[in-house]
């Protein structure tokens, strides 16, 4: 399985991956031919609308779903390379301890029977079935600490615990194993401003002193902004543009990434905002447009768009994006200063 | 003072809700007070549990039973006349006049705040029947046109539909659509669009001021996100643990912030295409709105606090500024935008 091409850089290379939802009559591509490689420690910002299909790409690069077409090439810890699309169940559970992720809702994904020690040590006592109590509580008690809970806190139930405290909880639970890739679905949306600096850093902090790989899900584009290395925007299933995050942001190549930046709003009212409205509503996914996806809304809509299906380009060094006008228009980002 | 001249349309003077808990008593909202003047839009911002959404549905009368309210809250009407909200039941024939009709009032999430058993021109069309006409014909139109003003295309259709049939976006439109039937004088918006997407969060905000000029209304505009108060308001109120601490301009907010708190929220936000530095963030939690002790309620997370000043009384909202008026002791200008 081990490839030897691949740099060794790369801990995760999603290739063509497209998942499909079907019932009777209506065929939803949630993930449509999405490819992208993720760097050891770096942290990668997944954007877009709801309903894009970002939640859907990273649950399945977890496994949380099996996903219907290509490959989710994986690099474990000791050097091998896998396909998370078909691995034998041994390899599968060696991976889990490597791969974890942390949920947007911290007051549902919590269950409220359980002690906050219960919830922070059930990954260790799925995976290690052995491992002597006193160290799991040793571990538990270390990963608590980590994350800014206080240890006399563990028997309490979730329900004594704030917003704040409870996605502490949630990134406990899934450091515990020592991860080296961590999947954050929205994992600060549901957070006031304040709580989400102190969730941001945080995270960041953890990134730097456990040497993590973040995959960052977020409608979020400030957040996303701030702490991500890369970005990918995402469009009805397709990755429309993916490159470095200041690169993205100072100057996007693709009308959606533009239209989208013009709507953040800015936390200074002498700004005075140039929106780039996008008409229209995110089209039905079970019945895409033809050609380009994003046409029906996007202001620089020519001929070619309407017929011609768009693949993600080159453009740039690292600055991938899936435009047929990419050499055409010209796109306002936002100004940098630093 | 230019501010006080002119007219107000809502003025809350000390509002304080209390709640009787099995623990103790919890006093969630403890002394607010502002004014919403005429055809302006004032935000009110705080971190969730710092009693905003409280103290806007006491203006409606629309809070449990359980929670005790004191104060004075006067609204002014068309017609100059000036009542004391606090003082009408919360089922009686007065209040019920302007709960929908004069101040409205559009709720969070979309998504819950239509009932899914009835049509959206069904639930509509309700508040016209009890404020405007008894007329089928009349009222149908009426919901036409509104849905028609907030960019809805094919309203006939839509009239028809259920909540489940709209997106999260559309459905905002038919919430504020529904608020604007009789032309409101206040709207209470509160976090209208937390449960939307930037693109179309953008879109709402544009449709709301476009509307606030066309029906020339006072909007007080509820949320805990900087960004889009900075977009949407001239005035903005900062509320922390059932107070407000600080007022003023919107342009005075962001510029010369004076409370810790304040300072703190617009610290902690991270502006695209800033130093990414480590992001200001306030330290601790908002404590419980139980059994307070009577000294500064920002105290325990304040980084300029001073025993021998902040601990005596709680301290009341001093005027510092045209129209800019804070409640600290020792104020401190100075943004902090990241470490």
């Amino acid at each position: 399985m081990q490839d030897n091409q691949t740099n060794t850089d790369v801990i995760l290379k999603v290739e063509h991956l497209s998942k499909v939802f079907s019932s009777k009559k209506t065929h939803i591509r949630a993930v449509n031919d999405v490819s992208f490689t993720v760097g050891g420690g770096e942290t990668v910002g997944i954007v877009g609308e709801s309903g894009c299909g970002k939640t859907t790409l990273g649950r399945c690069i977890v496994r949380a779903h099996k996903a219907t077409e290509g490959r989710i090439l994986y690099r474990a810890g000791d050097g091998k390379e896998y396909d998370l699309q078909n691995i034998d169940k041994k390899s599968m559970q060696k991976i889990r301890k490597e791969v974890q992720m942390i949920f947007q809702d911290p007051y549902s994904s919590l269950d409220p029977r359980m002690t906050v020690f219960d919830i922070i040590s059930e990954p260790l006592r799925a995976n290690f079935k052995d491992m002597p109590k006193e160290q799991i509580e040793l571990k538990v008690k270390e990963m608590a600490a980590k994350v800014g809970l206080n240890p006399s806190y563990l028997k309490r139930y979730p329900h004594a615990f704030s917003g704040g405290q409870r996605q502490r909880i949630g990134i406990a639970r899934a450091l515990v194993l020592y991860p080296r890739l961590i999947v954050c679905d929205e994992a600060v949306s549901a957070l006031d401003v304040s709580v989400q600096a102190q969730v941001v850093n945080l995270l960041k902090d953890l990134q730097k002193e456990m040497n993590l790989t973040y995959l960052f899900i977020s409608h979020d584009l400030s957040v996303v902004e701030h702490i991500s290395d890369k970005v990918g925007v995402m469009y009805l299933g397709k990755m429309v543009e993916y490159a470095p995050s200041d690169k993205l942001f100072a100057k996007p190549f693709h009308p959606y990434s533009e239209a989208l930046l013009s709507a953040v709003p800015i936390a200074d009212p002498t700004v005075e905002m140039q929106r780039i409205p996008l008409t229209g509503e995110i089209p039905n996914p079970a019945n895409a447009p033809s050609g380009c996806f994003f046409h029906t809304r996007c202001g620089y809509c020519k001929e070619v768009c309407e017929v011609q299906d768009v693949a993600l380009v080159e453009k740039e060094t690292s600055h991938f994006v899936a435009c047929h006008l990419r050499d055409e228009i010209s796109l306002q980002g936002i100004p940098m200063e630093v | 003072m230019s501010m006080d001249e002119k007219p107000s349309v809502l003025s809350v003077e000390n509002l304080a809700i209390s709640i009787k808990m099995d623990e103790g008593l919890l006093m969630p909202v403890r002394g607010v007070n502002f004014k919403l003047y005429e055809n302006e839009t004032l935000g009110l911002v705080g971190e969730s549990g710092c009693g905003k959404s409280l103290t806007c549905k006491s203006i409606l009368s629309i809070n449990e039973k359980k929670c005790n309210q004191t104060g004075t809250i006067l609204f002014t009407d068309k017609n100059d006349k000036t009542i004391n909200l606090l003082d009408l039941k919360f089922n009686s024939k007065d209040i019920r006049n302007i709960r929908g009709n004069s101040i409205s009032m559009i709720f969070q999430e979309p998504m819950s705040a239509f009932s899914p058993l009835f049509t959206v021109g069904h639930q509509m069309a309700e508040s016209v029947y009890l404020h405007i006409t008894k007329d089928k014909k009349q009222a149908k139109d009426l919901v036409l046109s509104s849905l028609r003003k907030v960019g809805i295309s094919d309203p006939e259709k839509r009239y028809t539909q259920y909540p489940h049939e709209f997106s999260g976006g559309m459905l905002q439109r038919a919430l504020i659509a529904m608020a604007l039937l009789c032309k409101p004088r206040i709207l209470i918006a509160d976090e209208p669009t937390t449960a939307l997407d930037v693109t179309i969060q953008a879109q709402i905000l544009d449709l709301l001021k476009q509307l606030q000029k066309d029906y020339g209304m006072a909007i007080l505009y509820i949320t805990h996100d900087l960004g889009t108060v900075a977009q949407m308001c001239d005035r903005v109120a900062v509320m922390y643990l059932g107070r407000v601490v600080e007022t003023a301009t919107v342009q005075e907010i962001f510029q010369n912030p004076l409370h810790p708190y304040t300072q703190g929220l617009i610290g902690s936000v991270h502006k695209i295409g800033r130093s990414k530095g480590r992001l200001f963030s306030i330290e601790g939690n908002v404590p419980l709105a139980m059994n307070l002790e009577d000294r500064c309620s920002f105290y325990d997370r304040c980084i300029h606090k001073d025993r021998n000043v902040c601990c005596n009384t709680e301290p009341q909202l001093t005027q510092v500024g045209d129209g800019h008026f804070i409640a600290c002791y020792q104020p401190k200008a100075g943004k902090r935008s990241g470490v």
